[in-house]
């Protein structure tokens, strides 16, 4: 599927202000002042500068708190952004009920404590986040992610995107992956199942190191309609049921 | 406003909104405000503007669910009218259901219990250049093959003492599933034909010049013996090349198939099971799930997501 872009600018904005650039910028900001998330038993909450706040909305980390508070915003933050903030671009700290936390190690370990399938969550969503793909959560859509391939207000999201693990029991029978490849047809994205493997061993995960063992597969799972491909179909993936995006006028 | 001659509205839909539209009526009419007393000349004018505004309603939302079907129709049936050159006695294969004009059967086969094939006699028709395999100049066909041809009245199959097989019989073959084809893939493959494919046994050469026809342990390396000995397993399995529909499809050169059709049992295919099969077919995969008489088609396929700048 190509992506489809909402309005008509915005395929040269994207290309003018890549992600992994305001990534970049992001990652030096928040580092320069030593921000700080307080880490709570489902997400971290990180104080920040309104302009800090904008580079975090403009990457995709994060929900805006609203609150009337001018000089400081404040940002929720998932359990996978924020350790991805923490581990991976390595420009944020975080404490917790008061206390600062310094070891990566305890962090990975509360946070499995708190949601036993987080590293295998962590694992897709970093390994699409360094590929500059732009995550958010799927649950309006019933799965774990969407993908976006730049800022949601420019493009609409190509991927719907499923985790699966060794040991997990989802598309396990039929009638599932016709539920999830209908959801993700009606909203006109193609569903993408993460196949992430390896580090059987229950011990290993107690690191984060872990995660370099761990191996991710991408997958697409799409319907084929066999009335509506008779003509000359090339493809693999069937005709998507989409609106047509040429008719959306610009925000 | 005029009303358009509805044609096959879903009396169910049709119910449902026809609830939806009356409780609107009513509830405006409830509504009124509160100082207008209900007077019963005044009460029965507003339900006959209520049961004309009805109508209208009704009539509107016929002509939108007539609208709908009739899209739905034209999607469907579109290659029908434009592939003008496809052979006539192929298009009785494009309808299904209520519409389908069986002839009596013209063409005669007769089965061969050691090949678990039957051998064609008489031909009647074009469809032959879409069925069946060629060996020494002969025509064979299998089990779905035949039973199809024999649903759409084509086909005569004569077993002992030249007596023809009935339809039950064949079933029975099929459910028995030692000619090399089980309900699931009949199913697929009788869902396909119905709509122009065309669909052959993967691995199975449609023409084989100058070879004899084997009994089906010598025929080729993995189909025919794979797909007898594979049937308990129900692991995912390849079972039908397709085509796309061809009227100028030869066998002598059928090029390569559009997709194969795969069967995995009962569930899904696990990755492993679309890896190992992917290694060895290089047409794209689609899995069949058969359910209530009902085929879905599935593709799983391995991407990369390109590194975004």
């Amino acid at each position: 599927m190509a992506p489809r872009w909402k309005w008509k600018g915005a395929e040269a904005k994207a290309l003018a202000e890549p992600i992994s650039k305001s990534v970049s910028e992001l990652q030096l900001s928040l580092a320069k002042t030593e921000s700080t998330g307080s880490l709570s038993s489902c997400n971290v909450l990180l104080a920040v500068e309104p302009e800090q706040a904008e580079l975090l909305d403009r990457c995709c980390f994060g929900r805006l708190v609203l609150s009337a508070e001018k000089v400081k915003k404040w940002i929720q933050l998932s359990f996978e952004e924020a350790f991805y903030l923490l581990y991976i671009l390595k420009c944020i700290k975080l404490s917790r009920q008061g206390r600062f936390l310094e070891s990566e190690v305890e962090i990975w370990m509360y946070m499995r404590t708190k949601r036993p399938n987080f590293p295998v969550f962590f694992k897709a969503y970093s390994h699409l986040r360094s590929k500059n793909w732009v995550l958010r959560s799927g649950l309006q859509y019933g799965v774990d992610f969407v993908a976006y391939r730049h800022h949601p207000s420019l493009v609409h999201s190509e991927y719907s995107v499923l985790v699966q693990s060794g040991d997990s029991d989802r598309l396990r029978v039929w009638s599932d992956v016709h539920c999830a490849v209908r959801l993700s047809g009606s909203v006109a994205k193609t569903l993408l199942a993460l196949h992430v493997s390896g580090n059987s061993n229950r011990e290993d995960l107690n690191l984060p190191t872990c995660l370099g063992n761990y191996r991710v597969e991408e997958q697409t799972i799409s319907r084929w309609s066999p009335e509506l491909s008779r003509e000359d179909d090339e493809t693999t993936s069937p005709k998507p049921k989409v609106t047509n995006v040429s008719n959306l006028k610009t925000p | 406003m005029n009303c358009i001659t509805p044609i096959r509205l879903n009396p169910v839909g049709f119910r449902s909104v026809f609830i939806n539209h009356y409780c609107l009526i009513r509830f405006n009419i409830k509504h009124k405000k509160p100082h207008e007393k209900a007077h019963p000349s005044s009460s029965l004018g507003s339900l006959s503007a209520a049961h004309q505004l009805f109508d209208e309603l009704r009539q509107r939302v016929c002509k939108t669910e007539v609208l709908m079907e009739e899209e739905n129709w034209e999607a469907s049936s579109s290659s029908e009218t434009e592939e003008p050159g496809f052979a006539a006695d192929d298009d009785e294969e494009f309808h299904s259901g209520p519409k389908l004009q069986f002839r009596v059967g013209s063409s005669k086969a007769r089965w061969v219990t050691e090949l678990g094939m039957a051998e064609v006699e008489v031909k009647r028709g074009k469809l032959w250049t879409t069925t069946g395999i060629i060996r020494s100049g002969k025509t064979y066909c299998f089990i779905e093959e035949a039973l199809y041809l024999s649903e759409i009245g084509e086909l005569q199959i004569l077993g002992n003492e030249d007596v023809v097989i009935p339809l039950k019989g064949l079933y029975e073959m099929v459910t028995e599933e030692k000619s090399g084809c089980c309900w699931e893939s009949y199913e697929v493959y009788r869902y396909l034909k119905g709509l122009g494919y065309i669909l052959g046994r993967h691995g199975v050469p449609w023409t084989s010049k100058g070879a004899a026809i084997m009994t089906p342990s010598g025929e080729g390396e993995d189909s025919v013996t794979k797909l007898l000995g594979d049937m308990q397993l129900c692991d995912a399995r390849e079972v039908f090349d397709v085509y796309l529909p061809n009227s100028r499809f030869k066998k002598s050169s059928p090029g390569e198939p559009s997709f194969v059709a795969c069967l995995s049992g009962d569930s899904p295919p696990s990755k492993e099971d679309v890896r190992v099969l992917q290694s060895r077919i290089a047409a794209p995969l689609r899995f069949c799930h058969i359910a209530q008489g009902r085929v879905s088609f599935f593709s799983f396929s391995s991407i990369n997501l390109p590194i975004l700048p």
